[in-house]
């Protein structure tokens, strides 16, 4: 298939200085335009040296070893400028990505914006559209490190998509949101069109709803992927990631799908209660 | 029995609207997790609990004695908290120095500080880490390195803000777990959460703060089967019980082990 249209990670294996063993080892993946993508896995996984990876942070920023290929859309991380453009990063700690220039939430927001040069009729609309989707209207006008931990994670969720990129990489972008915003996040996300995403989350009943794929991080290695589906109906003890409520329940009930698979969503277990009956 | 005892408290920050204000309320349960919306009054509460900031009026008994009657050290030996955010209590230059820093603050003597606070890391499973600078664990890590700073000097009370915010899988067990033996073990353990899931399945003992007050005590069945508390103090239910209502059952479940006891063909 066309490399232009898909995201593509080869034989990628990456370490800190001064560690032995590396973070990430021998990644292989694709990802089709427009698709979900969450990644998952515990500490020490790789799943978020991944993002850096994937986000250009490593080496750009923060300096490591990097073996291997990857290139998003065709584009490689040496194109920064173009690279940089394509992507839209949330990454841990979003408090440490803000500009720390801004004196409003509205201010931060155009940030980037104004860099790309857009003009300002059209900044407004921005500013106002990303800051409806993540709630922030009612907080535009206030000082960003006067936010929660919540409201700064919508907010650096809000910069990033404001740019339109092409590819967005979350890493973990609703840790500190309380569960009524963790729910509107994944409602928004569900409805986002024209944009790769790749989310780290340990909010696997939310990410079962909406991922077209799973990856599974462990140790460095990407170790199972696949649809939401056939990831959580073999997972592996020592991996300790738990499957989702449904699945769970299904389990436990002995409710399975045609194919023999336990349900991981709605739209399945719907299908498992109503659809023979 | 330890316990927390609330008598006509008020409490009010200068210059801003939100006020705290509990009549009478005894929190005498091994485990308790305070719940309710940002704003509601809970870090408050904690900030009232460890003497960060001191009510305008009321007394608070920790294990029957006036707080405010303790000297700090005996404070800390009463109640210990750990933050939301670790990195607000983590500043040494070493995972086992932070630990023995902790310890430090209510013994001199050396050798209890160093045995206590291997213990500790022994317990959160970060023993084999003692020598690296907390800023190069991972934020589940940094987490039960701050547990530790506390589970090291050994309150009688243990007080937790959001401790499952950020935490992997793994960790979320060992901390559960840990939650448990201190219960077990003659602590009290009061925990702010959001996570609905973790309170229906952990917990006997759930109260709800709202505008500054308590607005319910009582179990998570009873919390979880009066539908408009929980809408009003903006709560989610139990994961569970978002599962049974797509298949049209809205009765009150609080884990999946629940729903199978209730539901299942012998």
């Amino acid at each position: 298939m066309d490399e232009d249209k898909r995201i593509v990670v080869d034989n990628l294996t990456s370490r800190y200085p001064g560690t032995t063993q590396p973070q990430l080892r021998g990644i292989n993946a694709e990802v089709q335009a427009g698709q979900v993508v969450g990644i998952i896995g515990n500490s020490h996984s790789g799943k978020s040296t991944l993002c850096r990876v994937l986000a250009g942070v490593i080496s750009k920023i923060v300096s490591a070893e990097v073996e291997g290929q990857w290139r998003l859309f065709g584009r490689r991380v040496d194109d920064w400028p173009a690279y940089n453009a394509m992507t839209g990063v949330v990454l841990q700690n979003p408090a440490g990505q803000l500009s720390g220039l801004s004196d409003t939430v509205a201010d931060e927001i155009a940030f980037d914006l104004i860099n790309q040069g857009l003009a300002e009729n059209l900044i407004q609309k921005r500013i106002e559209k990303v800051a409806a989707q993540m709630g922030l209207s009612a907080q535009l006008h206030l000082h960003p490190e006067s936010l929660s931990g919540g409201q700064i994670q919508r907010l650096a969720i809000a910069t990033a998509i404001a740019t339109h990129p092409t590819v967005l990489i979350l890493d973990d972008p609703t840790s500190e949101m309380d569960p009524l915003g963790r729910r509107q996040f994944f409602h928004w996300l569900a409805g986002v069109k024209d944009t790769t995403v790749l989310i780290v989350t340990s909010e696997i009943d939310d990410l079962c709803e909406i991922a077209d794929s799973v990856w599974v991080m462990h140790d460095g290695q990407l170790v199972s992927k696949g649809t939401p589906g056939d990831v959580f109906n073999h997972l592996a003890t020592d991996w300790q990631i738990p499957a989702p409520t449904i699945t769970q329940l299904a389990q436990k009930m002995n409710w399975r799908m045609a194919d023999g698979q336990y349900p991981v969503n709605a739209a399945e277990l719907k299908e498992v209660r109503y659809a023979h009956n | 029995m330890r316990t927390i005892e609330l008598n006509h408290l008020t409490f009010t920050y200068p210059g801003r609207s939100f006020s705290l204000s509990i009549e009478n309320q005894i929190l005498a349960d091994p485990m308790v997790a305070i719940v309710g919306q940002n704003g509601a009054g809970k870090s408050t509460l904690f900030k009232l609990l460890t003497g960060l900031l001191t009510p305008q009026a009321g007394v608070i008994k920790i294990n029957g004695t006036d707080f405010n009657n303790l000297k700090p050290i005996e404070k800390l030996r009463q109640v210990g908290i750990t933050f939301q955010n670790p990195d607000d209590q983590l500043f040494n230059p070493t995972v086992q120095r932070e630990v023995e820093w902790s310890v430090a603050q209510v013994t001199d003597d050396r050798d209890k500080i160093a045995t206590q606070a291997l213990n500790a890391l022994v317990r959160v499973g970060l023993d084999a880490r003692i020598a690296e600078n907390p800023y190069d664990l991972s934020l589940s890590e940094r987490k039960l390195l701050s547990v530790a700073t506390v589970l090291a000097v050994d309150p009688a009370i243990y007080l937790f803000d959001e401790p499952m915010m950020s935490l992997d899988w793994e960790s979320r067990r060992k901390l559960t777990a840990i939650f448990h033996e201190l219960a077990d073990s003659g602590h009290q353990v009061v925990t702010i959460t959001h996570d609905m899931d973790w309170v229906a399945a952990e917990f006997e003992s759930v109260y709800v703060m709202e505008h500054g007050k308590f607005g319910f005590a009582g179990s998570p069945r009873e919390l979880f089967s009066d539908h408009e508390l929980v809408d009003r103090v903006g709560l989610l239910p139990p994961r569970i019980m978002a599962v049974a209502e797509l298949l049209g059952d809205s009765q009150t479940y609080l884990s999946v082990d629940d729903y199978w006891q209730k539901n299942h063909d012998d």
